[in-house]
């Protein structure tokens, strides 16, 4: 009944919606409104007011054989949780859990619905175009999850003609990654072109440390095999555009692969497959996303096997309009998005459990001036059973200082944000609670962006941040009731973040420097038992006070040298703070060195890893790896360009 | 320059005699020689288990002695502490596999001597003490895929070579120990799916005899008579422990989703606490019986609340009960009278559950 009821509501409710955002406007259409029609993806553009940062391209060259975590944590203030190389890798983003952050695929979230996060292990660079990391919370944009900030990764469309890729890295450890890619594109006649993209990726993580011990503590040893297939296909007209997106993977882990009682498997298989179809400015999206994940301790021949699928549709229409000739324009989206769960887990309480899921959002983008960007968006989501909280959000956007040698842009937002339970968190066997509420979250938070562009060698960039994040409802596998889930605790993130840049171009050589720092304070702050007095007030485990990192680079026409260090201070293991890890300082080294011949282009890259061979630990306080080392090529080659 | 060298040499040597006067011999010598030792489990998947220990006259605890004195961390959640001879030996569990040992320590001092780990050691649960000389350790051994229990050992630890000597196998999950004149009785855990209490003769390091149970059978102790309290399920058995003969059986409760457990035998010899709990030990209260009674009384509980575990010094007679709040936080040790009245509450590490006093 809630099933049908809510289909019926999200229908309705979306056909309202578009129609009355066409009226709405058109009503107001006294001034001169001209329609534009904007093609793309990009979730980014109502997130004005929020700090959004795109990874360059020079960075995701680097980082192309390697996994976003390692991407992450050189580049942006986020936190990795690591088990250990190869292993579970989850972040906390902004002092959140690692349920808080969304991770979106060509707009479509894709983190596990079961544990409501992704395993950024299982994520390698090799498997997208583009990646975008927007701090804070955005759930009135990209809905559940997006609480702590969003991880936006994309597909981007090749250009015209052939384009060939083939790389290969070798590391330390056993340890190598294969990687190919087709680009293609051509105009199959005078309206329509098409284009698309064939990647795949292989990596094999065999990890066979010479050293078992580091200060006397294990190296937990594990195998971790990833293999991935990318295809998109673009068709493109003047009014028309066609993509499709398949994004196979599959990861598989073994850890204590030596000991055959106590080895564990954890292989997690994801389809992710999407089909986007653009007429003019109305646009439909429909996705299927199936994970599965197969566990077993000793014994492989009866795997714990969890199938997840997700069947989506999503329909938005997006118009703009120019009022008059100032430059002030007007930007809405309003759509709905319905998506079908169906879940077969062993130790879920039915063995197959199907659910509803939809939103309704209206996102607003206002041009008011070419100084001054608002947005104003809105957005309501519905799941069988109950609802999660109504999610507004106000952005605005100043440039204060423009048409100068510097600018200086300010921002500011406060918007709500929610999480929709996991799937194990409502059905787990004797331990999920059906009734858990949605975690509901308050942010506000200002800023400031400033380029300075010196004289035609040197630019600078900064950008600071301060944050408000209030998390209510955070849940909590309570083991004074058992380990059932509970919704006891507020969690309040607060902190800022400052990046500073510098750019130095002259005629042969380059030289750049970037600094990433951020200070995070997160605490519970709700009394839910007698000893929790203890807990109250304390920096959450895990999630270091101060914490920060520094690219430096050096180029001399094709020869590049980039230094990377990264620092984290003391953390705190348990909720109490009677037990802690230091604070340590990881340094890499790259030298890179490009050939380029007419049409071809061969990329060699050496890496030494922990270049101090530092001491560090993971989150169950085994030892992390020391001193390693990487080479890759990279061959490339295109078709001349018409 | 020779003259001072020679004055402060005398004046050193004859204060350093005077010194050695004023030592009186007997006593033995370290920080850990009296006291009460709490063994936390830690949170599995951390490693991070420790031994908090406690004078009785003071009412803080050093949280992680090992770490104290060693300077770091044995790795793991500790399942039990015993002092054999001169020697303590702390069980640890890893959650790796094959990272389980027995950290041997000077019992006095808790200085490190070494360790014993897989194969010997795999899932150790509970230690004791045989005549000073050898400890008796029970082991699980690596669980089966599927999370059952195989066949469990005794491992025969030889405190003068800190190695094991002999492996004893006994049933599923042996848990438990109890030793009585010359004999060891071993039980098996709750949920492993054994049924047989195994009688070890000390002498021969062999089974001697299986008495076997409709539940698993759990010895508690010897009580002033000399007999062999026995809990399985949610009975509780009294029996000669010469001839191994039931001589009277009670039952806890007819309730079958309640659990007891933690049980400790009083050191008058008289009184047996326990905890009878449901919901996987959330929720419940604590009981006492006296050997005596006829009947397990369960109206009136001794705490009103559950604990993670339970113990009576022999010195003072306090009932010391563990409370694990979650974890990732430290727990509290509270020690109680035994009319129930609360004489204080410790800080100690993360999820106590055992005690050993000394």
């Amino acid at each position: 009944m809630l099933n049908r009821q809510l289909f019926f509501c999200l229908i309705t409710g979306l056909s309202v919606f578009l129609a009355a955002a066409e009226k709405v406007v058109a009503q107001k259409d006294s001034v001169h409104l001209e329609p534009i029609t904007v093609y793309g993806f990009a979730p980014e553009r109502f997130m004005s007011g929020l700090k959004i940062q795109k990874v360059d391209s020079v960075t995701m060259e680097q980082f192309r054989f390697r996994n976003i975590t390692d991407l992450l944590s050189l580049n942006t203030p986020i936190l990795l949780k690591n088990y250990g190389p190869g292993q579970l890798a989850t972040v906390a983003f902004r002092g959140t859990s690692a349920n808080h952050t969304a991770v979106l695929w060509n707009g479509l979230n894709i983190n596990l619905p079961t544990l409501g996060q992704t395993d950024f292990s299982t994520i390698p660079v090799a498997g997208f175009d583009q990646l975008s990391v927007q701090y804070g919370s955005s759930a009135s944009v990209v809905g559940t999850d997006a609480v702590g900030g969003s991880i936006i990764l994309g597909s981007s469309k090749p250009q015209a003609g052939l384009q060939v890729m083939i790389g290969r890295q070798q590391e330390s450890f056993r340890n190598n990654q294969t990687l190919a890619t087709l680009k293609y594109g051509t105009s199959l006649n005078s309206q329509w072109s098409f284009s698309g993209k064939t990647a795949v990726y292989d990596g094999r993580m065999n990890n066979d440390y010479r050293e078992t011990l580091r200060r006397g503590i294990e190296i937990i040893r594990s195998k971790t095999f990833q293999k991935g297939l990318v295809q998109d296909l673009f068709f493109t007209s003047k009014k028309h555009e066609l993509s499709a997106h398949v994004w196979l993977t599959e990861n598989t882990l073994t850890t204590n692969p030596q000991n055959l009682a106590g080895r564990e498997l954890t292989r997690i298989k994801s389809s992710r497959t999407m089909l986007r179809y653009q007429f003019e400015d109305w646009v439909v999206r429909t996705s299927w996303v199936r994970d599965v994940i197969d566990y077993a301790v000793g014994d492989y021949s009866k795997l714990d096997h969890a199938v997840t699928d997700r069947l989506g549709i999503r329909g938005e229409r997006t118009l703009e309009w120019k009022v008059g000739s100032s430059g002030s324009s007007i930007q809405v989206q309003t759509g709905g998005e319905f998506t079908h769960y169906k879940t077969q887990v062993e130790n879920y309480q039915r063995p197959v459990i199907t659910e509803n899921r939809g939103d309704l959002f209206v996102l607003t983008r206002w041009q008011i001036s070419p100084r001054l960007l608002t947005s104003v968006n809105l957005r309501q989501a519905f799941v069988t059973g109950y609802n999660p909280p109504f999610t507004p959000s106000f952005g605005v956007e100043y440039r204060l200082v423009q048409d100068k040698p510097y600018t200086i842009k300010l921002r500011g937002s406060v918007g709500r944000s929610y999480r929709v339970p996991t799937l194990n968190e409502r059905y787990w066997k004797i331990l999920g609670n059906p009734d858990i509420k949605p975690e509901s979250g308050f942010n506000k938070e200002i800023g400031a962006e400033s380029v300075y562009r010196l004289n035609k060698i040197h630019s600078f960039t900064g950008n600071i941040s301060v944050y408000h994040n209030k998390i209510d409802n955070w849940t909590y596998w309570n083991p004074a009731n058992n380990f059932n889930v509970e919704n006891l605790q507020m969690v309040i993130a607060s902190g800022a973040e400052l990046q500073l840049g510098w750019k130095g171009n002259w005629e042969y050589w380059k030289f750049g420097s970037n600094i990433n720092y951020a200070l995070t304070k997160t605490s519970q702050e709700k009394v839910y038992d007698a000893y929790a007095v203890d807990v109250v007030g304390k920096q959450l485990p895990h999630i270091p006070v101060h914490s920060g990192n520094i690219t430096m680079f050096a180029g001399y026409k094709w020869f590049r040298i980039t230094k990377q260090f990264q620092a984290v201070s003391k953390r705190y293991t348990t909720a109490d703070h009677i037990q802690s890890t230091d604070g340590y300082v990881l340094g890499n080294l790259i030298l890179e060195s490009n050939f380029s011949w007419s049409f071809a282009n061969a990329s060699l890259q050496g890496r030494i890893n922990n270049i101090y061979d530092t001491f560090y630990q993971t989150i169950n306080g085994n030892s992390m790896p020391g001193r390693s080392f990487a080479i890759s090529l990279v061959l490339s080659a295109k078709t001349p360009e018409k | 320059m020779r003259k001072p060298l020679t004055r402060i040499l005398t004046v050193t040597l004859i204060a350093a005699i005077a010194w050695s006067c004023n030592q009186s011999d007997p006593a033995p010598k370290g920080t850990y020689v009296q006291g009460v030792f709490v063994g936390n489990e830690g949170n599995y998947s951390q490693n991070n288990g420790s031994i908090s220990f406690l004078s009785r006259e003071k009412n803080i605890a050093d949280i992680d002695v090992f770490s104290l004195v060693n300077g770091s961390n044995f790795k793991g959640g500790v399942q039990g502490y015993a002092v054999a001879g001169d020697h303590g030996l702390i069980l640890v569990d890893n959650s790796n596999p094959g990272s389980d040992k027995i950290e041997i320590v000077t019992a006095n001092t808790f200085v490190t001597e070494g360790s014993i780990g897989a194969p010997d050691i795999e899932n150790p649960r509970e230690v004791i003490s045989v005549g000073g000389t050898k400890a008796y350790i029970t082991n699980w051994g690596t669980l089966n895929s599927d999370y059952s229990y195989p066949v469990g050992y005794v491992a025969v630890v030889d405190l003068a070579t800190k190695k094991v000597t002999k492996k004893i196998n006994t049933d599923k999950g042996p848990e438990n120990l109890v030793l009585y004149k010359d004999k060891v009785f071993v039980g098996d855990y709750p949920f492993s799916g054994g049924r047989n209490l195994s009688v070890i003769s000390t002498t021969t390091d062999a089974v001697t005899k299986t008495i076997t149970f409709k539940s698993e059978p759990n010895p508690i102790g010897i009580d002033i008579n000399n007999k062999l309290w026995v809990q399985a399920g949610l009975e509780l058995f009294r029996l000669n422990a010469d001839t191994y003969e039931i001589e009277t059986t009670l039952s806890i409760s007819n309730n079958k989703a309640k659990t007891a457990g933690h049980f400790a035998m009083a050191p008058d010899l008289k009184t047996i606490y326990f905890v009878l709990s449901y919901d996987y030990e959330a929720h419940g209260e604590t009981y006492k019986f006296s050997i005596t009674d006829t009947q397990v009384n369960i109206t009136t509980p001794f705490a009103k609340r559950v604990f993670s575990g339970l113990a009576v010094d022999p010195l003072q007679g306090l009932i010391y009960a563990g409370v694990a709040p979650s974890y990732t936080q430290s727990g509290y040790t509270l020690r109680l009278r035994s009319d129930g009245t609360l004489v204080d509450s410790v800080k100690v590490g993360i999820a106590p559950t055992s005690f050993y006093f000394r």
